[in-house]
């Protein structure tokens, strides 16, 4: 019955990294719209979803810490996290125990669960890789944990985890359904450790979606649909080391505080030479329009664009700097009040890369010491490597992985 | 051992929508059978029977609300249930329907029950929803008396401590008097009170600050004292208060009927309130010894899972995992118990606190389905 329109979805799937992409470089440009007109991510493929797919306005990620302690009850999870996330993107009728227990579904999304575009990406941190599970001696080179930055003000609370679940959908009760589900199939085998959760906004008024500075962010960013820029810049290959990791990547997740009561006593033309951009249209202040690619080499002592602004640090754009680019996948967060009634609110910073200290922290270092970062405060996030897709039915999160010995 | 899984009948479900692919999706499946019932006639017009996941919409023709129950006619055992099906209406009943033989049966207001026609699937899938046999108050009699005689003892046991408690702040002396507390507190806490248990007496024996006034009295009130430097001799008329409270408990308790309803409640209420009050260190009035607290209402729901065990046992396919779950979550907390101190909640490692939370979590989502399959239903 629903087998060959299954089969259907994921044989799209497996080449859709073209089609979704394409769509999303239009869609990083004029979101909503076309990002409703892209196909249905598939849970299954090579990758995992929600890392080409064009961002869903809603997300959180969470970081959970792993309980169980031996091979077999973490093979258990991951299984655990596998079936929940193939029955929740694929969405359908949960099933009813009748008076064999309370609801299995927790009916926030109605009695039919809606798909609504939701993706569900699993990362593991290197904590994962120490002696509970035997992993020590299969850590990837490049998995470290976050390194403290240093304009960083990282909370330990809100800093690493074992595993990074991050939940995106079309629309808010999605996400918080998929996360309560996650969450309760795996009690007893994680325990959430932090959470952000995040929002995209529409574009105001056209162009790549603003920031909570009122900027629009990510203009410059790598080409979901051009294949090799990301297999050049994000993927993972089975050439790579290791092998088991071939075709997933690196996930950054940080979560920036922005300053927004302070930054909004700034000047305009101050805020603008930080990032080195125009805050209405987006254009770089050499040119005129959001798309318009800034000419740093024509402007060597930053005359129009200061040497030190975000954009010039982040990507000078010279062969030197071409390495280190990364695939941005931003979101806004919005969340309460601080001691002295301040906004707590900013930016849950993603990105993904195929090696996190050579790009997401080559960038970190360029970017040390910009005049925009008295405004900004990193407080949380962690580095995680984003496991291989879920090849098919029988597949499962981590498979490779934990069938070494 | 905690194991990161579902509770099995989700984890049978997950297996059907996972790997067959039966119940997932668009609900192409769940097309339109449709019954009728009413007094005389019940469960009638199902026709052409299917497995998978199924949803029959049940009409109650006749003039009397009544209960009705999808049942298999062999057992009498339950799968699914509508309560209180007013005339006119129509419910539906969804449900991963096995290979097998169904029927309804009526239950209707002031009159015997009756079971419709058998229905057979032929098809469908070889795991789905699994019949309950019904649990009547009948059935549930000897565990009430259990657990009363069980409660009644330990009522009288906190009586004793709580002589002592105020033998020991008569003594002036502090440090006995907080080990006192500790006993009778304890104590109290392993006859796993849970919400309404014990009614008003629950609140003046072992109540909170309540909002707003702040004022409280009983066993909470005698902590905030002992770990803030109050005067014992204060403490000591808190305490004779308390002692008429619980003299008062036991006299009502022995007047009073338990509800048999309460007692499968009761296996994951106590714990739930444990969690939220406990385990989150919210109760906790300067003692630290939310963990303590916490391995005596872990008695206090081995307690009420003993006294059901012979009614639930059979019933509840991951009792064994329950069992296992509270056994390992035991052993996890009385090892925060080291030289005669508990550590305080606040004091715990992260991790320390993950693994409780976790554990206490997984234990709470398997000790969920007792309430519902061993909730009393009418059986004729």
């Amino acid at each position: 019955m629903n087998s060959s329109r299954r089969g259907f979805l994921r044989g799209l799937g497996v080449g859709a990294a073209g089609i979704a992409g394409g769509a999303a470089i239009t869609a990083a440009l004029d979101r909503p719209s076309h990002a409703a007109a892209a196909p249905r991510p598939s849970f299954h493929g090579v990758h995992q979803a929600g890392i080409l797919t064009p961002a869903q306005p809603q997300a959180t990620h969470v970081a959970f810490d792993v309980l169980a302690t031996k091979r077999a009850d973490l093979e258990d999870l991951f299984r655990t996290i596998t079936e929940r996330a193939r029955f929740l993107t694929a969405g359908g009728t949960p099933p009813s125990v009748g008076i064999a227990g309370p609801p299995p579904d927790s009916g926030v999304l109605g009695p039919d669960v809606p798909a609504d575009n939701l993706t569900v990406t699993l990362g593991v941190g290197a904590s994962l890789f120490d002696q509970r599970f035997g992993l020590a001696a299969h850590k990837p080179g490049a998995l470290t944990a976050m390194p403290a930055f240093p304009d960083d003000h990282l909370d330990p609370a809100r800093t690493h985890g074992d595993v990074m679940v991050q939940l995106c959908a079309d629309h808010r009760d999605t996400v918080v359904h998929a996360l309560r589900d996650i969450a309760r199939h795996t009690r007893g085998g994680m325990q959430i450790r932090w959470r952000a959760d995040g929002f995209i906004a529409p574009p105001r008024p056209s162009g790549t979606p603003r920031n909570l500075m009122g900027f629009k962010d990510g203009t410059s960013n790598l080409h979901p649909d051009v294949a090799a820029e990301m297999d050049q810049h994000v993927w993972l290959t089975g050439n790579d080391l290791p092998a088991w990791a071939g075709g997933g990547t690196y996930q950054v997740v940080r979560v920036i505080r922005m300053l927004v009561e302070f930054w909004d006593r700034v000047s305009l033309l101050e805020q603008e030479r930080m990032f080195g951009r125009r805050r209405d249209t987006g254009a770089p202040l050499d040119g005129d329009h959001e798309t318009d690619v800034p000419k740093f080499a024509e402007d060597p002592v930053g005359e129009a664009i200061p040497l030190t602004s975000h954009i010039r640090r982040a990507n000078p754009r010279t062969a030197e700097s071409e390495p280190s680019r990364i695939l941005r996948r931003p979101y806004n967060y919005d969340n309460g009040v601080d001691a002295v009634g301040d906004l707590d609110m900013g930016l849950v910073f993603v990105c993904f890369q195929r090696d996190p200290d050579k790009q997401f922290a080559e960038i970190q270092r360029r970017l040390a010491g910009e005049p925009l970062a008295d405004y900004v405060q990193p407080v949380g996030g962690g580095y995680f490597l984003v496991l291989p897709g879920v090849r098919d039915a029988t597949d499962h999160f981590g498979s490779g992985l934990l069938s070494l010995t | 051992m905690t194991k990161p899984q579902a509770a099995p009948l989700l984890v049978a479900a997950l297996t059907l929508t996972g790997l067959t692919g039966l119940t997932a999706c668009t609900g192409a499946d769940t097309t339109g059978a449709a019954v009728e019932v009413s007094r005389g006639s019940c469960g009638v017009g199902w026709k052409a029977p299917h497995g998978g996941q199924q949803t029959v919409s049940v009409h109650n023709v006749g003039p009397v609300t009544m209960e009705v129950e999808l049942v298999d006619p062999g057992t009498h055992g339950v799968y699914a249930e509508i309560e209180s099906l007013a005339p006119g209406t129509t419910r539906p009943v969804s449900l991963v329907l096995v290979r097998g033989s169904y029927a309804f049966t009526c239950l209707p207001e002031d009159s015997d029950a009756e079971t419709g026609p058998a229905v057979t699937v032929k098809d469908g899938p070889a795991v789905g929803a699994s019949p309950v046999a019904p649990v009547s108050e009948v059935d549930l009699g000897p565990a009430v008396a259990t657990y009363r005689k069980q409660v009644g003892a330990g009522l009288a046991t906190l009586a004793g401590d709580v002589t002592a408690l105020r033998t020991a702040l008569a003594s002036g002396d502090r440090a006995r008097s907080q080990a006192a507390w500790l006993v009778a507190q304890t104590g109290y806490s392993r006859l796993g009170a849970a919400y309404d248990t014990f009614g008003d007496a629950a609140d003046a024996i072992d109540g909170l600050p309540a909002p707003g006034t702040g004022d409280f009295t009983g066993l909470r009130r005698i902590e905030r004292g002992l770990w803030h430097g109050e005067p014992l001799p204060a403490l000591g008329k808190v305490a004779g208060r308390l002692a008429t409270d619980v003299a008062g408990l036991r006299k009502d308790f022995d007047r009073e009927r338990t509800d048999p309803n309460d007692l499968p409640l009761r296996a994951h209420e106590i714990l739930e309130n444990t969690l939220q009050v406990e385990l989150t260190g919210d109760a906790d009035q300067g003692a630290g010894a939310g963990l303590a607290i916490m391995s005596a209402n872990l008695d206090g729901t081995t307690m009420v899972l003993e006294a059901i065990a012979p009614e639930i046992q059979q019933r509840y396919s991951r009792w064994g995992a329950v069992t296992g779950e509270l056994g390992a979550l035991k052993s996890l907390v009385d090892a925060q118990h080291r030289n005669g101190r508990w550590t305080p909640v606040a004091a715990l490692s992260r991790t320390g606190h993950e693994r409780l939370d976790g554990a206490l979590g997984q234990l709470l989502e398997d000790l969920a389905p007792i309430a519902a399959i061993g909730e009393v239903r009418r059986t004729q």
